[in-house]
């Protein structure tokens, strides 16, 4: 099939393929053969089997393999990539999930026969109440975008309850916020006003108080903010919004940097979400699956999606459906359970103690970044960071016309994941490409330092060998990639799945 | 200290580095009377930290306290199945880290292995379908016909300007989970969700179906299989819709019945939408697996979720990168076609593993065998006296309601047989049913014991009317 590519780790699955080839069996069939065509008699069948590849068992591990080569990861790289909390996995959840018990656990087993797995999410449930200082979490959600959603469709509830559904429609979210939280308010039927941070990256007070009105239904802040900065009047905004009657909706993408420290509850934040894949080292897994559990205050507990995983007075765990005022179910069964069960595990061993740890290091880390490197790369709010620090391509953009791309793709000939440079937008950093850093709490001094060495040695090659800059990366399977032709002319897939 | 590779030296190293006393001093902006004291025990009730051995010991204990689908002769699906997983998909997505520990690949030049399974799975969802784009994946099949509700809504905006559609329409029996994810997503969007019953046959009643698809609907999904195991005549659905020009979606609970049924393309469907657990991936109590979004390209734009495409390197070589990008919420912001930031990658990867695993044929085989397996237990249960298949005329694929009494459930369990899902709570039409799914992992054995059961069970029982 393949002439081009004469190499097999260069082709796609489809390009391996030959007819014949296989890797899996059945058993031999144990029950009577049917005619198919009788069997289904009064459906319409394809007309041809579906194109699929046709490899050996060899020739598909080989390709897999290949193709992990092709990635940078965790496991084998710096990941400092800004806003993701790109930490240390931990082997055993992987190990431990891949028990039977989890495996096999199916959704329709009876209640009795899931009580492991319902003491299990009541108890991540309140470890995350704990944390949150809020009284009730669904562990609903599949991803942060939807515990946003559910945070928001609770807070519509919670308003059309006290009959003031129809009057509450706007959601303030400031300019500085990921965007999921604006995509989010407008799927759930709000419209979202945005809030111009300050030079510095927090909130207007005086902006704010103008912007909140009777139509306030909730601000969304990010806390600490995608500026990894934290929020100096957390107190003061949520006591705005409550004496307007409105909610607040605290992100918590960023809640690595303050686990343990501060809970948001004690803010007067109403509702916040968790990302697990985040904060409690579930596998970001090349984009997915993820979990965003969101807390909330008790006003808010019975809209709760259902069902609920309860613990009865008898010491036996119940999944209760019965609840009237619920939103309903935002995903089938109970979420990413398997997500939870990892994050889970991670938790138990982080205990008390842990969390507060990897919130402090986390923070330690950033902070001893922006120390080493200040003055090689500009940085917009120069002040005590949380999690990660926000460096933009000023000096290097002004003296060179090197950007925060071209010096991101060049950290990855040095084997270091580039940092999140997409974001936040130029209008919150100056007007500058922002390059945002995250260390975590999981990466050693040694690595810190290997890090500052190769930016303060990018730096230097922005000054004496641009091009090298410009064009890089110049270690990796493909050069710098065009992505503009991917989106003006897409092609999405092989030729010949199509038969 | 776990996770944490600091030690105290370094701390101290850094803070002096800092330039401040002590890490709290970082936390300045957070009130002090706000801040969590360790010594305090009441702040923050969480257990003591354990380590390996006894966490191990102690998920082994919760386990305990649960039975899994391995317990029994298993016959519940419902929307997640029990299929056998091959090993090969553990040792590549789970146990290897270079998937699981890369992010979304946003810098392709070091994502290229993500990129390129992304394009492949792609395409294998387009093989399946016949539909030419597919898109990286969604949470799960619920959540994945939501979606194709608002984009139905969109589309329809665009198409039917002046008209406001509002009603997307449920045609016949649909998993109530799914139906309860379109119910909350539709509440909040202001749409309307309406579900057509179903006939004597399983099937949604085609009269009512008519009736139904007014120029107020925007879109219209059936389900094939539907939740009863029923397979549905999607052409007949597609030409119900086409008078009032609205989106025909397929939803698919079982994606294994796509080796052998007429695809979604044949049939004329605009979308199709589908649970993709029982694609390689393990069953977790529902989640996580995904849900695949396949799609005419009429519709690329208005489409939610993550795409990739081929392209090239700036030396001509053949590269993966995402692609249109600009639906997205992170450009779009509240414009955007979702709000959706993440796919279930490591579940497609599963899923794109499985299928080749199996390749072409033996795709095609296991869907033959799980029919032929059908069959049997159809022809086994129905033979036990007072039970009678609840719908009859149309053709089913892995799954069947059964029509017998109710109450059944706990003597079978004693038996150490999973039966069928009870349906009595669906509505008193349904009482005394239940909803028995086969995948090839149930033996004739596991059968002819269900029976067995099943005789037992219903001794003395008024037969079924």
């Amino acid at each position: 099939m393949t002439t081009a590519l004469a190499n097999p780790a260069e082709a796609i699955l489809f390009e391996v393929s030959k007819p014949g080839r296989r890797c899996l069996r059945l058993p031999e069939l144990d029950v009577p053969k049917v005619d198919i065509k009788a069997a289904l008699k009064g459906a319409k069948l394809r007309a041809k089997p579906a194109p699929l590849p046709e490899v050996g068992e060899l020739d598909l591990v080989r390709h897999f393999k290949n193709l992990a080569q092709k990635n940078f990861s965790v496991d084998r790289n710096f990941y400092p990539l800004g806003s993701c909390t790109m930490k240390y996995n931990p082997k055993i959840n992987v190990t431990l999930l891949s028990l039977p018990g989890f495996t096999k656990a199916h959704p329709h087993l009876p209640e009795a026969d899931l009580q492991g797995h319902i003491e299990l999410m009541v108890t991540l449930e309140k470890w995350l109440s704990e944390i949150s200082g809020l009284p009730a979490v669904t562990l609903q959600p599949a991803a942060g975008a939807q515990g946003e959603m559910t945070g928001l469709m609770v807070i519509k509830a919670y308003f059309e309850s006290k009959g003031e559904g129809k009057t509450r429609t706007k959601v303030i979210i400031p300019d500085s916020a990921h965007g999921t939280n604006p995509a989010t308010a407008a799927l759930a039927g709000f419209t979202p006003l945005t809030l111009k941070s300050t030079a510095d990256g927090s909130v207007d007070l005086a902006a704010l108080k103008a912007m909140i009105g009777p139509d306030t239904a909730a601000m969304m802040i990010t806390n600490p903010s995608t500026l990894g900065i934290l929020e100096p009047n957390m107190v003061e905004i949520a006591k705005l919004l409550h004496t307007a009657g409105a909610q607040l909706y605290m992100d918590g993408a960023n809640m690595n940097a303050i686990q343990g420290m501060v809970r948001p509850g004690d803010y007067g934040v109403d509702v916040m979400h968790f990302n697990l894949h985040k904060t409690y080292s579930v596998p970001h897994g090349a984009g997915g699956p993820g979990a965003g559990p969101i807390a909330v205050a008790s006003h808010l507990e019975p809209y709760l999606p259902t069902p609920r995983p309860v613990r009865n007075a008898d010491g036996t765990y119940s999944l209760d459906s019965k609840r009237p005022d619920s939103i309903g179910k935002v995903r089938s069964f109970f979420g990413n359970y398997g997500a939870l069960v990892m994050a889970y595990i991670y938790m138990a061993q982080l205990g008390r103690e842990g969390v507060r740890r990897n919130g402090e290091n986390a923070v330690l880390n950033a902070n001893y970044l922006r120390a080493k490197l200040r003055g090689v790369y500009h940085i917009q709010n120069d002040k005590a960071c949380a999690h990660e620090v926000v460096f933009t391509d000023k000096t290097q953009n002004a003296e060179h016309h090197i950007s925060a791309l071209d010096i991101a793709k060049r950290m990855i000939d040095y084997g270091i994941h580039p940092m999140t440079i997409y974001f936040p937008q130029p209008n919150v950093v100056g007007g500058q490409g922002a390059m945002m850093v995250e260390p975590t709490e999981t990466e050693s001094k040694e690595t810190l330092d290997y890090f500052v060495v190769v930016m303060k040695k990018i730096a230097s090659e922005c000054k004496d060998n641009p091009e090298i800059v410009k064009t890089a990366p110049h270690t990796t399977p493909v050069s710098r990639v065009d992505e503009k032709t991917a989106t003006t002319n897409p092609q999405l897939y092989c030729p010949m799945c199509i038969a | 200290m776990p996770f944490i590779q600091n030690t105290d030296a370094d701390r101290a190293e850094m803070l002096k580095a800092i330039g401040v006393g002590s890490i709290e001093d970082l936390f300045k902006d957070i009130p002090a009377n706000l801040r969590l004291k360790m010594s305090d025990a009441s702040m923050l009730k969480l257990p003591k930290g354990k380590g390996e051995l006894e966490v191990t010991r102690h998920i082994h204990e919760l386990l305990a306290k649960t039975k899994n689908a391995g317990d029994y002769a298993y016959f519940r699906g419902g929307g997640i199945y029990n299929h056998f997983v091959s090993t090969l998909i553990d040792h590549i997505a789970l146990y290897d880290g270079s998937f699981i520990t890369a992010y979304t690949p946003y810098q392709p030049e070091c994502s290229q292995g993500t990129l390129t399974f992304i394009y492949e799975f792609q395409s294998s969802i387009t093989a399946l379908t016949g539909l030419e784009v597919a898109n990286a994946s969604m949470y799960d099949g619920a959540s994945a016909l939501a979606e194709a509700m608002m984009m139905g809504k969109h589309v329809s905006e665009d198409r039917h300007r002046k008209e406001n559609r509002n009603t997307f329409v449920l045609a016949g029996a649909v998993n109530p989970e799914y139906l309860q994810v379109c119910k909350t997503y539709a509440d909040v969007a202001g749409l309307k969700v309406v579900q057509v019953a179903t006939g004597a046959d399983g099937r949604v009643d085609g009269q009512a179906l008519a009736k139904a698809l007014t120029r107020k609907v925007f879109a219209v999904a059936v389900q094939s299989p539907n939740y009863l195991g029923v397979i549905e005549d999607v052409e007949a659905v597609v030409a119900a819709a086409k008078e009032n020009e609205i989106l025909v979606v397929q939803a698919v609970g079982e994606a294994l019945s796509l080796a052998l049924l007429q695809t979604p393309a044949e049939a004329g469907v605009d979308v199709c939408v589908g649970e993709g657990q029982s694609l390689g991936n393990h069953q977790f109590l529902g989640g996580p697996a995904f849900g695949f979004f396949a799609s005419k390209k009429d519709w690329l734009r208005k489409m939610p979720g993550r795409i990739v495409s081929e392209t090239k390197d700036k030396d001509g070589r053949r590269a993966f990168a995402l692609a249109l990008a600009t639906r997205e919420q992170h450009i779009r912001r509240e414009k955007a076609t979702s709000n959706i930031c993440t796919n279930q990658s490591l579940c497609a990867l599963r899923a794109l593993i499985h299928i080749a695993a199996w390749g072409k044929q033996g795709f095609v085989e296991l869907a033959e065998h799980t029919v032929a397996k059908t069959q049997y237990a159809i022809s086994k249960l129905t033979s036990v006296p007072g039970v009678k298949l609840a719908h009859t005329g149309a053709p089913v694929f892995n799954e069947f309601v059964i029509q017998a009494v109710p109450g059944l459930e706990k003597k079978l369990l004693k038996k150490k047989v999973a039966g069928g899902l009870p349906l009595d709570k669906y509505g008193k039409g349904r009482r005394g049913q239940y909803l028995v799914a086969i995948t090839e992992v149930t033996t004739k054995a596991d059968i002819d014991r269900y029976a067995e059961a099943l005789t037992e069970a219903m001794k003395g029982k008024p037969v079924a009317v």
